[in-house]
């Protein structure tokens, strides 16, 4: 089943997207990004703390190209072995809904931690 | 000497992961490889041991990926039957299967009407026929066995084509279309 047949609650329930899913797809949403492009990127996004082995990047590139999230682009100049990415606009909506989804929640947090401090 | 590494590992992925990303893999870790060279020998002992457990957990996650994805492709009880091109059957199966099915009922039909038929006497004739539903109940694990038996063979002839990589040919013979 790929998202474009899933209903916006069947998305919602995909959430939240586990943190080396998320930095992906942040990778991706500023422009279409090569595999090794992406393992530095997520690297440099969480200052070192997530370090992407090649087959779990390979993994989970699989399954958001498998669900629609992320789509392959053709570069006029591509050497033997480098294939670029790219978010497609269901991977862009659903990221800003995670975003969106953080968003409350540090919110809610805030709120909560500030109540309970005064 | 690492990428001979990295390459037999590639091989645990299953062919169709290969065929779509084995290239990549391999470019991305040939440019990893060459970032990691002029560190210290811990650091490139690290990258080491985490790209290979990552190869290693990759390949048997994608198994298990290809696993599950067969199973629910031939999961009927989820009401989905999404099986893949190369396991897909031919429709003239779906005729063939009701027409079986057809045959078998109509079968056990006409045993009732022959078991009906015959005059419930005490004492019992000195031919006895059996009823029907007491051959079936009799022959039931014996009659499944040999259907569960015929679906194992099935799904390990299917399972052997795909490993063997006979689909792709479908794939290569679209692509020279």
């Amino acid at each position: 089943m790929t998202l474009y047949d899933m209903s916006p609650k069947a998305i919602i329930e995909s959430l939240p997207l586990s943190e080396p899913v998320l930095l992906i797809l942040l990778s991706l949403a500023g422009q279409p990004q090569h595999g090794y492009s992406i393992l530095k990127d997520v690297e440099r996004m969480s200052d070192g703390r997530v370090v992407l082995s090649t087959g779990t990047l390979y993994g989970a590139l699989r399954r958001l190209l498998d669900d629609d999230w992320i789509e392959r682009f053709e570069e006029e100049e591509t050497s033997r072995g480098r294939q670029a990415y790219r978010l497609t606009p269901q991977g862009r909506r659903n990221l800003q809904g995670e975003i969106d989804r953080m968003k409350n929640l540090t919110r809610l947090a805030t709120l909560r931690v500030a109540t309970k401090e005064s | 000497m690492m990428l001979t590494v990295y390459r037999t590992l590639l091989r645990l992925y299953p062919a169709e992961h290969r065929e779509l990303f084995g290239e990549e893999m391999l470019a991305v870790l040939r440019e990893e490889s060459d970032d990691h060279t002029k560190k210290k020998l811990l650091a490139r002992g690290r990258f080491f041991a985490r790209e290979i457990t990552g190869l290693v957990n990759g390949a048997l996650h994608e198994h298990f990926r290809a696993w599950i994805e067969i199973q629910d492709g031939l999961s009927l009880a989820t009401g989905r039957f999404n099986m893949r091109n190369g396991f897909r059957f031919p429709k003239t199966t779906i005729v063939f299967m009701a027409l079986i099915l057809a045959g078998v009922v109509t079968a056990i039909k006409k045993g009732e009407d022959i078991a009906a038929s015959v005059p419930n006497v005490d004492p019992p004739l000195p031919i006895h026929i059996q009823p029907v539903h007491s051959i079936l109940l009799g022959g039931l694990p014996l009659f499944f066995a040999f259907f569960y038996a015929a679906g194992l063979i099935g799904w390990a002839i299917m399972f052997a084509l795909r490993r063997s990589g006979t689909h792709r040919l479908d794939n290569m013979s679209a692509g020279q279309k």
